[in-house]
Order: structure tokens, then sequence, then C-alpha cells
């Protein structure tokens, strides 16, 4: 490997920081009393932190997140890789259709479907229940489109010997093929984890409930119920917003390669 | 017997989802578009296009489209040019490229939300960042987000320093794909850095240009996050954009029928945008230049 230039790494780690300043300066002000924030005298604490926990309940919207975006990846990866097993491997009539039809929710702006949503799980009694949260977000296509592609890279010789050791199509999936498709599935679980933990204008319409709240609607509740311009909590309102964006930024930093390998990807359907 | 209907079961639950979540809903909003109701009502009469009418001839559905389609002609070529510029600066896999490119790729994982309140900040009257930046330099205060004439552009700010990240990912795939032969040939013949920029480097990314040029009309038309909550439309409707009147036609005024009507519309819209898209893609690059 060459040696790098220690004075072009220098740069870029400054015009990476400073892109990146107003993100960084807000963490900072995060730890920040109020007082030392309006008249800059250096005092810090972690007070803005309990107090978004005790006084607000982002602990309880923060495990709300984690349930909701977690539940969506696991019930969205699995269906996305059950689905994907069959596009690539079996050969039936309608497939192809189904598939078609698959690929063309790509396409499909998700904002037509805010409506009538609403009202089915309005008639379902499901508004204001984490399954409301959950169930309109399953269905990922790109997952089971990407998925698919890469199934189809796998030596099909592979499915065959374990056919011949009279393994079935479920033992197949399970054994043959998530092991390989491991790296695949990981790039696009991530995907569907970090696009539900952002998801924004959905859990907006289908809660309204305190405790059903994510951490993206408690944070925009938060920031909105401070009465007005230059009245605003900042240092507690940045508190929220760390706490909203430390759990994709901790795991972007030990991921960072399969993300940006997977959306790359992604570029190229 | 049962073997052959292995595949449907596989495919079933994605297919039960899509269906009810995405197909069904398309239908649906046609169905309510050509309706009245309010949420409550017991019944919802039919009303023929009534609610297309009433949309088209509002002054709020203009003045989003207006708002929309500036903040797309504006941001769009802003952000490609910038991504276009960065991405072949950072296009070798060095140690310093490789940190400005997780840098910049960050903000687009980043919570929308959270990036707006920041932003809220930074661009705040009274103890925002840029305001205070601008106050060392001698300047007065900036209302950024209360002046109608300025809000917009902090939005396309906004929207850009969160997207170029992703634009210059997608860009320094492209540029890879770009032979060095190519590159080599340009420098042979004496081209000046810029001249080979020109002439051989824009030209053979054209198809992810033309990629990224659709996809982030199709985005600029669906952004909500941003202005929900740094500016809710205003000041004065300047940055109503379409989906955040959808919004507030459909659930803060619970006018069913002419939320779908928009609804309707603004999909038909984007269905025609992707479906350039997809034809862009299917097609083979054209080395001209």
């Amino acid at each position: 490997m060459k040696r790098e230039n220690p004075f072009m790494v220098g740069l870029a780690l400054v015009v990476g920081l400073l892109f990146l300043s107003p993100v960084l300066y807000s963490i900072w002000i995060s730890f920040e009393t109020a007082q030392a924030y309006y008249t800059g005298s250096p005092e810090f604490t972690l007070d803005n932190y309990v107090r978004a926990v005790s006084e607000y309940n982002f602990a309880r919207y923060l495990m709300n997140s984690i349930i909701v975006s977690g539940l969506v990846t696991l019930l969205g990866i699995t269906i996305a890789t059950m689905a994907a097993f069959a596009f690539a491997r079996f050969q039936f009539r309608g497939g192809d259709l189904l598939f078609g039809a698959t690929v063309a929710t790509l396409m499909i702006p998700s904002h037509i479907s805010l409506i009538p949503n609403y009202l089915t799980l309005a008639k379902a009694g499901l508004l204001d229940t984490y399954a409301g949260l959950i169930l309109p977000a399953v269905s990922n296509g790109f997952a089971a489109f990407f998925l698919r592609q890469y199934i189809r890279g796998i030596p099909k010789a592979l499915d065959e010997a374990a056919y011949m050791d009279g393994a079935t199509p479920m033992q197949v999936l399970w054994r043959v093929i998530v092991p390989i498709a491991r790296p695949a599935i990981f790039s696009m679980g991530l995907y569907i984890f970090i696009t539900e933990w952002n998801n924004y204008i959905w859990p907006l319409i289908a809660v309204g409930k305190d405790d059903l709240f994510t951490l993206q609607i408690g944070l925009a509740r938060l920031y909105r119920i401070n009465p007005g311009e230059g009245l605003v909590d900042w240092p507690l309102v940045m508190a929220a917003s760390t706490i909203t964006i430390l759990p994709v930024l901790a795991g972007f930093l030990l991921v960072e390669r399969h993300l940006v390998r997977g959306i790359t990807m992604g570029a190229i359907k | 017997m049962f073997r052959a209907l292995t595949p449907y079961l596989l495919v079933a639950p994605l297919i039960i989802f899509i269906e009810v979540f995405t197909y069904v809903p398309i239908l649906s909003s046609l169905n309510l578009s050509v309706r009245h109701w309010d949420f409550l009502s017991p019944t919802m009469p039919f009303v023929g296009l009534e609610n297309y009418e009433t949309l088209l001839s509002s002054r709020d559905f203009w003045n989003s489209l207006k708002v929309t389609t500036i903040f797309a002609v504006l941001s769009v070529p802003l952000r490609l040019a910038l991504a276009l510029a960065v991405a072949s600066y950072l296009v070798r896999e060095t140690l310093p490229s490789r940190l400005l490119r997780a840098a910049f790729f960050l903000p687009s994982v980043t919570s929308a939300v959270s990036i707006a309140v920041v932003f809220s900040w930074v661009f705040s009257t009274d103890y925002g960042m840029v305001n205070a930046a601008l106050a060392t330099l001698g300047f007065g205060k900036v209302p950024w987000l209360q002046d109608p004439s300025l809000a917009l552009w902090v939005l396309i700010f906004v929207n850009t320093w969160k997207q170029l990240g992703y634009d210059v990912v997608i860009y320094i795939a492209g540029l890879q794909a770009v032979p060095q032969e190519l590159y080599d040939a340009a420098a042979v013949d004496g081209g000046r850095k810029l001249h080979v920029f020109r002439r051989v480097t824009v030209p053979l990314v054209m198809p992810t240009t033309y990629f990224l040029l659709v996809i982030s009309v199709i985005e600029a038309f669906q952004v909500f996050t941003i202005v929900n909550i740094m500016t809710k439309g205003g000041p004065a409707g300047a940055t109503d954009m379409l989906v955040n009147l959808l919004y507030r036609v459909g659930f803060t005024l619970f006018d069913i029928g002419q939320g779908s009507a928009l609804a309707v519309l603004l999909f038909v819209f984007l269905i025609v945008l992707s479906l350039i898209k997809s034809r862009v893609i299917g097609r083979k690059v054209h080395y001209e230049a």
C-alpha cells in the first residue's frame, strides 16, 4: 500500500469536519447549560439528556424507534429473502408477473398511499398501535429485487447437491442460500433499518399518543412546543436531536463500507 | 403436488403486503378523488371531477406547483454540478478521499428531522451560527426563515447539504467505470485538466447524470420533512411544497376528496418521470463527444 501524504489526510479531515460542523456543533451545544449557551461561558452538563428522559419521554421514544425499526427490518428482510429465493430459483406460472409487480413498486411514490393506508388501519383499529407503524413499511420491493439478483449469482449446483441429499426447499434456503447471501442480506437489512429509523411522515400520521411516538416525532414535537424564535431551549432540543441521530451515526461508522456498497448497487439497479 | 405450491408460498407474504399497502391504495386514491368525504360523515357521495376542478382553480395548488418547480429547477442542477466536481476529486482510493467521502455521505443517512432542527438553529435569526458568523464580518441579522424571498433558498441549501454525498458516491461509481486509457490518451494529446474534464469526463458519465437527474427531480417533488419542521410552508406560502399541501389538505383540513385528487395528480407526474428513468437506465451509453 502506498504511503499517504499526511498533509492531504489533515486537509481532508479539516474539510470533512467543516462540512459536518452544524451537526458537530449541535452535539456540543447539547452538553452546555442553557445559561452557558446564552452567555457564552464554558459550562458543561449532562442535564439536558437527563431532562429529555425525565421531563420528556425520550427513553420511551428511543425504545419505540428500536422496536419499530427492528421489527420492520426483521419482517421485511425475511419476506424479501423468501420471495427473492422463489424469484431466483423457481419457474412458476405468474412468477414473472409477480416479480414485475414487485420491481414496479420501486417507481411508486409513497405519498399516494398515505390517505388510503390511514383509512385501512383506521378500519382495522390499528391506528395508535405498533402494528399500525410497522405493517405499511414491511414490504420492500427493492430488497426483494436486490436479493434476487444476488441469489441468481450463487451456483445452482449447490442447491442441487442439497436436494439430492433430500433437503426441502426451506432447508435449501436456510442452509445453503442464506449463509452465502449473508453480506447482501446484511446490507439490505441495514438499508431498511436506517430508512425506517428516519421515517417521519407515516408515524406523524399514524400515531397521536405520546407513548407511541418514535424519536423523529418526539423530536419534532419537542422543537415545536417551544414557544418561538429566541425562546427555544436549544441545549435541550440538541440533546434530543443527538439521541435521534446517534444510533445511526454509530452504526454508520462501524459499517460504512457495507452501507455505501448497498446503496451504490441500488443505483445501478 | 406440494412442490408446485412452494414458490407461491414463498412469495405470498411479500405479495400480500405489496398488494394491501401499495397497489390497492392507488385504486382507493382514484376512487376517493371523485368523492366528497371528511373522514367522519357516514356517506361519501360521488362528485365526478369536482375535486380536480376545485384543486386546479385554487391558488394554493398553483402556488405549490410553482414553489416545487422552482425548488427542483434550482436544487437539482446545483446538486449534480457540485457532486460531479467533488466526485472527480475523490475518485481515487486514498485515505483522504475515503475520509471525505464518508463525511459527505453521512448526512444522507441521518434523520431529516434532526437535520431540519439543527439547520433551524443554524439559520435562526438571533442565535444562529450563520448570523453569528455574519456578525463577526460586520453584517446585521438576516431573518433567513422569516423572509419569503430567502426561506426557499435555505431549504434548497439544506436539501443539497443532505443529499450531496449520495450523489457523490453514485458519481464515483460512474467515474470508476470510465476506462483509464481514455484519460491517458487525452493526457498524451496534451489535454488540459479542465478540457479533459469537459470533453472526456462529462460525456462519459452522462448515464449516471441522467439517473441522478431523474431521481433527484422525483425526490424534489416529494420533499416534506424539512418543510414541515423548518417553515411549515411559510412564510406566506413561500415554501409550501406539494407534499406539504397534500398533508395539510388531507390530514389537517380532512378534505379526503381533494387530498386524494392532489395525490393522484402528483402520482401520475412522478410515474411519467420514473418511466423516463427506467428507459434511460435500460439504454446503453452513447460514447460521443
